[in-house]
C-alpha cells in the first residue's frame, strides 16, 4: 500500500504542469532588461544612468585618470610634482611628457567612459521612439541622450581621431566587431545628435538642474562648429545660447554652495553626502604631495595623500596671468612648508571637506564664459573682430577680474588674445590642450616647453639631481593623437592603432 | 617481482607445513576464544565468523572478541564490510587473534556510485576510492588537504594556508574556463550545494571519485569536472561500540621559502647607495648602517608557533532492528598567521531503522558550527588584505612592538613607503565568519519482493552565515597609514546569508539474474531547488574604536540580494553481465534547470560502457599468475551547469546620479542578454584496464581519457564600443586529455607489512576554438590561445641590463631605454622594443606536465607507518612580489641579492637588476617578463604517521588503546623560491580563475604541522 502511495506521487509530480513553472526563475534582486525601457519612470531613469560615466570620465578616486590628464596636464598650463619617494605613478606621468603609449590608464579611462554613455544613449534611442510617452517627456529624455551622445563621441574624436561609431546597440557578438569610422562622418554625426538635442530640450528655465537643456546642446554645436573651423554656424549656434549670465564673482563660480549656477551649462555632478558615495577627490589629487593635507585651508587632518602631485600650475602659467587678475587668487594657491617654498596648486577646486580626501566640488564643463570666448573667436575669424571684441571683453574686463578692456588689435593680435583668455579663464578645466591641437600651436609650445623643463627640472618641481629621461617631450605631429587603449587593439581586429604608437 | 613471488611461496610453504603440523590432532569440536582487529590493530566488533561449508556463525562482540565452537580441522571465515574475507584454518587452536585488512584491494569490495553500489568487478567506469580510516591521523582541517597524492588524475592543490579555505581540486584537468572547476560532491546520495570543507573528515566511512563519463553521466549537467561520493559511517552491525580519536599539535612555518629580505643593516645601505646614486642628500637615519643589526624580520613577525587540535568521539550501536552511528567532532586551528582561527564543532547523527523485513527507514542529521577568523592576508598589497606582502615590503628599521612593549600603529618614517604596522592589524581588524550548516536527509526504503526495491528520500542542506568586519582607524595599506584620531577612515561591514537546498528522490531499483545473465536497472526521479538570500549592510561614521558593532555608526548602505534555482530530472540505468565476463551499461539523466536561457531548458546526458573480465576466460583462468585482468571502455556525454543562476537575463542595475545634491535613482542594462544560453557539454571517452597479479599483490590501473568540452561558456571580452566589456555566452572548445597510472603492491606480507600505492597522471589540455574570431583571451599575466592549452603564462622575456655602451648599442632598445636599465628580448625581430603583444610571448604553461603520489604502508608487530608524498612536474609559477621586492626606487624592502644591481659599467652587477636612477626603474619594474617566472615542480612529503598500539588486553572500559605521531607538510623539495609552490590567486586574495593560473601572490603559507594522537576504543 505505501508504495503505491509513493509510486502515485512521483507520477502526478511528473504529470503535472507545475514543471514549467518549478524551472522557470526569474531574477528577483535585480530587473531582467526585457522588462525595462517601458514607462516614463523607466526612461528617465535610463537617462539618470548615462550621465554616470560622466564622473569616472573627470575623476572619481584617488589618483584618478580624470579628464584632466589627457586636457591639461599634456598642455603647458599645468605638470606634476615628480614624486621621488613613490614611484608607481609613473604611467600618468608619461602624459606629461610625452612617453605615453597604449597601455597608459588615462586613454581607457577616456576611451571607456565615452563608449559606456554612448551605450547607454543608445539603448535609450533604440527604444524611446516606439514607447508611450507623452511628446514633452520623450522631447526631453531623448533631448539629453542624443547631447550625451553627440558629446562623447566629440570628446573621442578630438583625442582619438577616427574611432568606431556604434549608433544602435549590438545584439550578437559579431556586431560589437566594428572598425574606426573617419573623423568627417563621425562629426556629421555628432553635429546631426546635437542639432536635433538643442531643438528636443527645454531652455535651461525649465530643466530640472544639473540635466542638459537647450543651452548646452547650442554650445556644444557651437563647439563643435568652433573646432571645424565653420565660423558662421559657430556663431549662430553659440547665439542660440541663452538664460546664462556671468557671476560677480570669479571664485564663486566654482563654489559647491553655487552648484549649478547662472553660469553653468553642463558640470559633472559630485556630491559628499558619506551615504551616497558620490563625492569627487580630485581637489586632493591636485595638492602637493603632503604628510597632513589638513595645512590647506579647509581640509581636515588626515592621512599622507602620497597619491597627489597632480596637475601642478607651470611656472610659465602663473607669470601669464596679467599683473592685477584677480582670477590668479582664485584660481591658483601656493604653499611653503616641509620640501615646498610658495609651490602652486589648483585653488579653483579647493572647498574644504568634511570627511578627507571627499569633497562636494563639481567639475565644471561648459560655463556661459566660454560660450563668449568661443563666440569671440568665431567672430573675429569671420572678420567681424569689432563685435569679437565685445564677447572678449564681457569676459576679460568684467569686473571680476579686475582688469581694463582690451583695446582694438588685428584679427591676428585678436586672436592670441582670446586664446590667452581662454588659457586663463578656463584654466584647469581641461580645455587647453584641445586649443593648442586646433588652433595649429601644440608642437611649437609643447617642444618649448619641454626644453624649459628639461634645462631647470627644478622649477618644474623635480627634485635636486632628478631629470626627466632624455626620450620626453619628443614631440611629433603622431602625438597630438593619444593611442587607442591596448585591450581594444588586442580584441578587435577590425582596429588599427594610430600611427606612431 | 620475482623476489616477491618467492616470497609468496615460501610464505605458503610455510603455512602447509603449519597444516600438516597440526592435521594430526583429532578431528573433533574445539572452542576457540580469538580477537578480531583491523590492519592498525583496532578492534572489530561486528566481524561474522563462520564455520566454512555451514551456516553457523556469530559477530565479535563490541571488544572484538568471539568465542565459537568448531571442528579442530574446520575452517573459520571472518568476513567484515570494506574488509578482505580471511579464511583460517582452527588447527586444533583455542585461541586466536586474527587480523583483516580494509578490501581496498579486494575485487569483491562493493563500491558506492552515483544511485547506488556495485561490486568492483563489474565496474566499467573510471572509479577510484580511498577509505576514511586511510585518512584518520593526517591533522589536516579539509577532507580535501588529506586526500593529496592519493588519486590518480585528480589534481588537489592547496593554494593558500589560510585555515579551513584554499584547497582547489581538479578532476581530470579544468574542464571550463569560467564555469567552475570543482567536482560535484555527493553526500549520502545527496549533491550538495556548497563544498565539503566544513564536514568533519572524521565522519567518512568511504570515498568514491567518479572520473570518466559514464560512472558520472548520472549526475548529467553538473557531472563534467567529476563526482566525488562520500559514504558517512552508519551503524556497524554489533554491539555498542564508542571510539575516541584525538590529536593534539603545533605548527610552524617553515625557514625554506621565507622571502629573503634584506636585514636592517643592508637596507639602510641600500637606501644610502639610492640617495648617493641619485644625487639626493643622504638621509641621516641611512648614514651609518653599520649602526643597526639585523632590525624587524616583519614576515617572522606577523607569524606564529600555532597550535591544531582535533577530538572526535563516534558512537555505534546497533540493536535488532535499529542502528544508530554519532559521531561529535571538535576541530580547533590557529593559524600560524597571528590571530587567524578556525573552529568546527559538528555532530553527525546516522539512523537507520527496520520496520519489517520489507520496510527500512532512516535518518541522517548533521548539523556543523564553524567559526573563522581569517585576516585579510592574501592578494597584492594595494589591494585591501595583503597583509603579507605589506609585512615582507616593509622597512627592517620600524619596529612592530616598540622597546616598552607598546605597539607602534605605523610603520611610516623608516625608509619605506607610508604602511600600518602590520603586527598591530592583525591583532585589531575583526574578519570573522560564523557558519551554520545542517545537512539531513530521511528515507524510506521498501522491498516487496526480491531484487526490488523503491526508496524515496527528503534531503535538506541548511546554511547561514554570518560575516563580521571592523576596520579600525589604525588600519591602513601602503600610502595609508593608520591614523588613530581619524574616525573617518573606521568602517564596517556586517553580511548574513541564508541558504538552502532541497532535494526529493524517488527511485526504483530491481536486480535479477537469468542464469549467467545479470540485469541491474534503475529508474529515478528527482527535483532540487537552491535559494540563497545575502543581506550585507556596511557602516562608516563611527565615533572612534571603541564600539565595534554598527551600531555605533551613523551611516549606512544596504544591500540585499536573493538567487534560486531549480533542477527536476529524470534518470536511468541498465546493467548487464554475461557471467561477470562480459558486461554492458548504459545510463541516461534528463535534466530541466531554471539556469537554461528559456528557449533551451532541457539536455540530455547519456552514456554506454562495456567491460571484459579476461581473466575469467578459459585461456587465462589456467594462468595462476593473473588474478584479475579487466578491460573497459566508456563514452558518454556529461554537462557543467555553473553558469550562474540568472546569465541568461540582461540586467538592469542601478547607476544613480547626484543632480544638485540630490541622488537621483538611475538605472542602466548591465549587459546583454542570451535566451538561447546553455550548459557546458562535456563528450568523454575513457579507455582503461585493470590488472593484478600474484594473488593480487600487485594491482595495476591504467586509464586513458580523450574529453571535448563544447558549447563553453564564457564571458568573451567585446569591444567597448559596443558600450559593455564583456558578453557570456556559450562558445568555445577545449580538448582534455591523459593517462593515468595507478599501482598497487603489497611488498611484503610477513610481520612486517609493507603496500605501496604509487600513482602518476598526465593531464592536457587544447584549445580548440574560442569565440567566433577565435580571438585570444589575455588574463592577468596570461594568455589563452586556440590550438595551445588554456592559460599559458605571457608576458616580455627578460634579458638581463645594458650593461654597458657597446651592449647598448648592439642591442634592440625601448624609448626611454638608457645603459644600465632593463633590457628585453626583441620577440618580434623589428629592432625596437615596444611594451604591447608586438614583444609577449609564451612564458611558460601554470599546468604541471604530469603529477604523482605515493603512499607507503608498514606495519611490523604493534607499530605502524604511513608515508604519503605527493608531487608535481613541469609546471611553471610567477613569483608575483618580485616587482616590489625587486624594486629599484627604494620604497620597499628589497630581496638580498638587489645589492648586486647595476651600478656602472665596471661594476654591472649580476644582470638581473638594472640601475636605481629615480626615473629609469619603472621598465623593468611594471612590464612583467621572464624574470619572475620560475619552474615550480614539487615532491612534497605530505604526511608520515607512526602509530603504536598499546599492547594491553583491554578491560570492561578500555578495549585498545593506539598512540601516534604524524607530520604533515614535512618537507617541501622544490626550486620554486616562494613560500608554496602549490600557490595561486589573484590580486585580492581568492582563487584565479583557471584562466589565470600561475600566479602567486604571497599567500598564506602552509605550515609544517606535528602532532601527537590517541585512539581509543572503549
Amino acid at each position: 500500500m505505501k508504495q503505491k502511495i509513493l509510486l502515485a506521487l512521483s507520477i502526478c509530480l511528473i504529470a503535472t504542469s507545475c514543471k514549467k513553472e518549478f524551472l522557470s526563475k526569474t531574477p528577483i534582486s535585480s530587473l531582467s532588461a526585457t522588462d525595462f525601457y517601458q514607462t516614463q519612470s523607466d526612461f528617465d531613469q535610463a537617462v539618470v544612468g548615462a550621465y554616470v560615466p560622466l564622473r569616472p570620465l573627470y575623476g572619481v578616486g584617488l589618483a584618478d585618470y580624470g579628464a584632466w590628464s589627457m586636457g591639461e596636464m599634456r598642455s603647458d598650463n599645468t605638470c606634476f610634482i615628480y614624486n621621488y619617494a613613490n614611484r608607481g605613478y609613473s604611467d600618468r606621468e608619461s602624459v606629461e611628457t610625452f612617453l605615453d603609449d597604449a597601455n597608459g590608464g588615462a586613454v581607457a579611462n577616456k576611451y571607456d567612459n565615452d563608449y559606456i554613455i554612448i551605450g547607454r544613449a543608445n539603448q535609450i534611442l533604440s527604444q524611446i521612439d516606439k514607447s508611450a510617452l507623452t511628446d514633452a517627456a520623450k522631447a526631453n529624455d531623448k533631448g539629453q541622450a542624443l547631447f550625451l551622445r553627440a558629446f562623447a563621441y566629440f570628446d573621442l574624436v578630438q583625442y582619438f581621431g577616427d574611432v568606431p561609431l556604434v549608433l544602435i546597440p549590438p545584439t550578437t557578438y559579431d556586431e560589437t566587431q566594428v572598425g574606426r569610422t573617419a573623423v568627417a562622418d563621425v562629426y556629421k554625426q555628432i553635429i546631426a545628435d546635437a542639432t536635433a538635442a538643442a531643438t528636443l530640450l527645454p531652455p535651461p528655465a525649465s530643466q530640472a538642474k544639473g540635466h542638459v537643456a537647450n543651452g548646452a546642446a547650442y554650445t556644444l554645436l557651437g563647439n563643435v562648429y568652433l573646432v571645424q573651423k565653420q565660423w558662421a554656424n559657430a556663431e549662430s549656434a553659440l547665439k542660440n545660447v541663452t538664460g546664462y549670465s556671468l557671476l560677480s564673482d570669479y571664485a564663486a563660480v566654482f563654489d559647491p554652495a553655487n552648484k549649478n549656477n547662472a553660469e553653468s551649462i553642463f558640470e559633472v555632478q559630485y556630491w559628499d553626502d558619506p551615504a551616497a558615495g558620490q563625492a569627487s577627490n580630485f581637489a586632493y589629487n591636485f595638492l602637493p604631495i603632503l604628510p597632513d593635507p589638513g595645512v590647506i585651508p579647509g581640509f581636515p587632518s588626515s592621512s599622507s595623500n602620497t597619491y597627489a602631485g597632480w596637475n601642478t600650475p607651470t611656472p610659465d602659467l602663473i607669470a601669464s596671468y596679467e599683473a592685477g587678475d584677480k582670477r590668479l587668487a582664485a584660481s591658483i594657491g601656493f604653499y611653503t612648508g616641509g620640501v615646498y617654498v610658495n609651490t602652486p596648486y589648483i585653488k579653483k577646486y579647493v572647498h574644504g571637506a568634511k570627511i578627507a580626501p571627499n569633497t562636494n566640488d563639481d567639475f565644471p564643463i561648459y560655463r556661459y564664459a566660454e560660450v563668449l570666448l568661443m563666440l569671440a573667436e568665431a567672430l573675429n575669424e569671420e572678420g567681424k573682430s569689432g563685435e569679437a571684441l565685445s564677447y572678449l571683453n564681457q569676459v576679460h574686463a568684467n569686473p571680476r577680474t579686475g582688469l581694463t578692456a582690451i583695446g582694438t588689435g588685428d584679427q591676428t593680435a585678436l586672436r592670441a588674445a582670446i586664446l590667452h583668455e581662454r588659457q586663463i579663464e578656463l584654466a584647469f578645466e581641461n580645455k587647453r590642450w584641445l586649443d593648442l591641437v586646433r588652433t595649429g600651436n601644440a608642437i611649437t609650445v609643447m617642444t618649448a616647453q619641454g626644453t624649459k623643463i628639461k634645462a631647470n627640472p627644478l622649477a618644474y618641481y623635480y627634485p635636486v639631481s632628478v631629470t626627466p629621461v632624455p626620450a620626453s617631450y619628443n614631440i611629433s605631429a603622431t602625438k597630438l593623437l593619444f593611442p587607442l587603449p591596448q585591450r581594444e587593439i588586442q580584441i578587435n581586429p577590425k582596429l588599427k592603432q594610430n600611427p606612431g604608437y | 617481482m620475482e623476489k616477491k613471488f618467492y616470497a609468496v611461496i615460501l610464505v605458503n610453504i610455510f603455512f602447509i607445513l603449519l597444516l600438516t603440523q597440526f592435521n594430526n590432532a583429532v578431528a573433533q569440536t574445539t572452542k576457540i576464544t580469538g580477537l578480531v582487529r583491523d590492519e592498525k590493530n583496532q578492534v572489530l566488533p561486528g566481524v561474522g565468523v563462520t564455520i566454512k561449508g555451514t551456516s553457523s556463525g556469530i559477530s565479535t562482540g563490541s571488544d572484538g572478541k568471539f568465542i565459537i565452537s568448531a571442528p579442530a580441522t574446520g575452517i573459520l571465515v571472518f568476513s567484515f564490510v570494506g574488509y578482505t574475507s580471511l579464511e583460517v584454518p582452527v588447527n586444533g587452536k583455542s585461541t586466536m587473534v586474527v587480523n583483516l585488512s580494509p578490501s581496498t584491494k579486494s575485487l569483491n569490495e562493493v563500491i558506492v556510485l552515483a544511485y547506488g553500489s556495485q561490486s568492483k568487478r563489474t565496474i566499467t567506469g573510471a572509479v577510484q576510492t580511498v577509505s576514511g580510516a586511510e585518512l584518520q591521523d593526517e591533522p589536516a582541517a579539509q577532507l580535501t588537504q588529506k586526500l593529496q597524492g592519493k588519486l590518480a588524475g585528480v589534481q588537489i592543490t592547496q593554494t593558500t594556508g589560510t585555515p579551513g579555505a584554499g584547497m582547489a581540486v581538479r578532476i581530470r584537468g579544468a574542464a571550463s574556463i569560467s564555469a567552475g572547476n570543482s567536482p560535484l560532491y555527493v553526500v549520502d546520495g545527496f549533491p550538495i550545494t556548497g563544498d565539503i570543507s566544513n564536514i568533519n573528515p572524521d565522519e567518512i566511512q568511504d570515498i568514491s571519485v567518479l572520473k570518466d563519463a559514464s560512472s558520472t553521466s548520472l549526475y548529467g549537467s553538473r557531472a563534467a569536472n567529476g563526482v566525488v561520493i562520500i559514504t558517512t559511517k552508519r551503524g556497524k552491525s554489533g554491539q555498542t561500540q564508542v571510539n575516541m580519536n584525538a590529536y593534539y599539535g603545533v605548527q610552524q612555518v617553515p625557514q625554506k621559502g621565507r622571502p629573503d629580505m634584506m636585514d636592517a643593516q643592508e637596507f639602510a645601505e641600500f637606501k644610502k647607495e639610492v640617495a648617493v646614486d641619485n644625487g639626493q642628500a643622504v638621509d641621516p637615519m641611512f648614514q651609518n648602517p653599520s649602526q643597526y643589526g639585523k632590525g624587524t624580520d616583519w614576515y617572522n613577525a606577523v607569524l606564529r608557533t600555532a597550535p591544531i587540535e582535533n577530538y572526535t568521539l563516534s558512537i555505534n550501536s546497533n540493536k535488532e532492528k535499529l542502528s544508530t552511528a554519532v559521531i561529535l567532532g571538535y576541530f580547533n586551528q590557529d593559524g600560524v598567521l597571528r590571530n587567524s582561527n578556525y573552529k568546527r564543532y559538528s555532530v553527525r547523527a546516522n539512523t537507520d531503522y527496520k520496520i519489517n523485513d520489507y520496510v527500512k527507514v532512516g535518518i541522517n542529521v548533521a548539523p556543523t558550527f564553524t567559526t573563522n577568523n581569517t585576516p585579510q592576508s592574501d592578494g597584492i598589497w594595494y589591494n585591501t588584505g595583503g597583509i603579507i606582502q605589506g609585512a615582507i615590503l616593509t622597512s627592517p628599521l620600524a619596529p612592530y612592538k616598540n622597546t616598552d612593549g607598546s605597539i607602534p600603529i605605523n610603520s611610516s618614517g623608516y625608509g619605506t613607503l607610508d604602511a600600518p604596522n602590520w603586527y598591530n592589524e592583525l591583532y585589531t581588524q575583526t574578519n570573522n565568519t560564523k557558519t551554520n550548516r545542517i545537512l539531513g536527509n530521511g528515507y524510506v526504503e521498501v522491498d516487496p519482493f526480491p531484487g526490488f526495491y523503491i526508496k524515496s528520500s527528503i534531503n535538506v542542506d541548511y546554511g547561514q552565515a554570518l560575516y563580521n568586519q571592523f576596520i579600525p582607524s589604525t588600519s591602513g595599506n601602503f600610502f595609508n597609514p593608520g591614523n588613530l584620531t581619524d574616525a573617518s577612515r573606521i568602517h564596517a561591514t556586517v553580511s548574513n546569508n541564508l541558504n538552502y537546498s532541497w532535494l526529493w528522490e524517488n527511485i526504483a531499483g530491481y536486480k535479477k539474474s537469468f542464469g549467467k545473465h545479470n540485469f541491474d536497472a534503475l529508474i529515478g526521479y528527482t527535483s532540487q531547488y537552491y535559494r540563497t538570500e545575502t543581506t550585507t549592510t556596511n557602516a562608516s561614521n563611527f565615533p572612534d574604536n571603541l564600539v565595534q558593532t554598527i551600531n555605533a555608526a551613523s551611516t549606512f548602505t544596504a544591500t540585499q540580494n536573493v538567487e534560486e534555482y531549480t533542477l527536476l530530472s529524470t534518470v536511468g540505468r541498465l546493467n548487464y553481465n554475461y557471467d561477470n565476463k562480459y558486461i554492458l551499461s548504459a545510463a541516461i539523466r534528463r535534466d530541466g534547470s531554471s539556469r537554461f536561457g528559456a528557449d533551451n531548458r532541457y539536455g540530455n546526458f547519456p552514456s554506454v560502457s562495456a567491460g571484459w573480465v579476461a581473466s575469467e576466460e578459459g585461456f587465462l583462468k589456467p594462468i595462476k599468475t593473473i588474478s584479475n585482468l579487466k578491460f573497459r571502455a566508456s563514452y558518454g556525454t556529461i554537462g557543467n551547469n555553473n553558469i550562474g543562476n540568472y546569465t541568461q537575463y540582461a540586467t538592469v542595475v542601478g547607476t544613480n546620479y547626484p543632480f544638485n545634491n540630490s541622488l537621483a535613482n538611475g538605472r542602466s542594462i548591465a549587459g546583454l542578454n542570451n535566451t538561447q544560453l546553455g550548459w557546458e557539454t562535456s563528450r568523454e571517452a575513457d579507455f582503461g584496464f585493470d590488472l593484478s597479479v600474484l594473488d593480487n599483490r600487485i594491482s595495476f590501473s591504467y586509464d586513458y581519457y580523450n574529453k571535448i568540452t563544447d558549447n563553453l561558456l564564457y564571458s568573451v571580452d567585446i569591444p567597448i564600443s559596443s558600450g559593455f566589456y564583456n558578453y557570456t555566452t556559450n562558445v568555445g572548445k577545449l580538448k582534455f586529455y591523459g593517462h593515468e597510472f595507478n599501482l598497487t603492491t603489497r611488498n611484503l606480507t610477513g610481520s612486517l607489512k609493507w603496500s605501496t600505492n604509487f600513482n602518476v597522471s598526465i593531464n592536457r589540455n587544447k584549445v580548440l576554438a574560442l569565440g567566433t574570431a577565435n580571438a585570444s583571451i589575455f588574463g592577468d599575466l596570461t594568455i589563452t590561445q586556440v590550438g595551445k592549452p588554456i592559460g599559458q603564462l605571457y608576458g616580455y622575456v627578460f634579458d638581463g641590463v645594458y650593461k654597458n655602451q657597446a651592449d647598448f648599442d648592439a642591442s634592440p632598445k625601448y624609448a626611454g631605454a638608457q645603459v644600465g636599465m632593463g633590457k628585453f628580448k626583441d620577440i618580434n625581430g623589428d629592432g625596437v622594443i615596444t611594451f604591447d603583444d608586438r614583444d609577449k610571448t609564451v612564458l611558460g604553461d601554470p599546468t604541471p606536465k604530469f603529477i604523482y603520489g605515493m603512499t607507503n604502508n608498514f606495519a611490523y608487530k604493534n607499530f605502524d607507518l604511513a608515508v604519503t608524498l605527493a608531487g608535481q612536474y613541469g609546471n611553471k609559477l610567477a613569483n608575483r612580489i618580485e616587482p616590489f621586492t625587486e624594486n629599484l626606487d627604494g620604497a620597499f624592502n628589497v630581496t638580498k641579492d638587489v645589492a648586486k644591481r647595476w651600478r656602472s659599467p665596471s661594476d654591472p652587477g649580476d644582470g638581473r637588476y638594472g640601475k636605481d636612477i629615480s626615473g629609469t626603474t619603472s621598465y623593468e619594474r611594471d612590464n612583467a617578463s621572464s624574470r619572475l617566472v620560475y619552474g615550480a615542480s614539487f615532491l612534497t612529503i605530505k604526511n608520515v604517521t607512526l602509530g603504536y598500539t598499546l599492547p594491553f588486553k583491554g578491560n570492561n572500559y578500555i578495549k585498545s588503546v593506539r598512540l601516534y605521531a604524524s607530520g604533515q607538510q614535512l618537507f617541501v623539495f622544490t626550486k620554486y623560491p616562494g613560500s608554496n609552490p602549490e600557490a595561486s590567486g589573484d590580486a585580492y586574495g581568492s582563487m584565479a580563475s583557471p584562466l589565470n593560473l600561475g600566479s602567486d601572490y604571497s599567500n598564506y603559507p602552509v605550515p609544517r604541522t606535528f602532532t601527537f594522537g590517541a585512539n581509543v576504543n572503549f
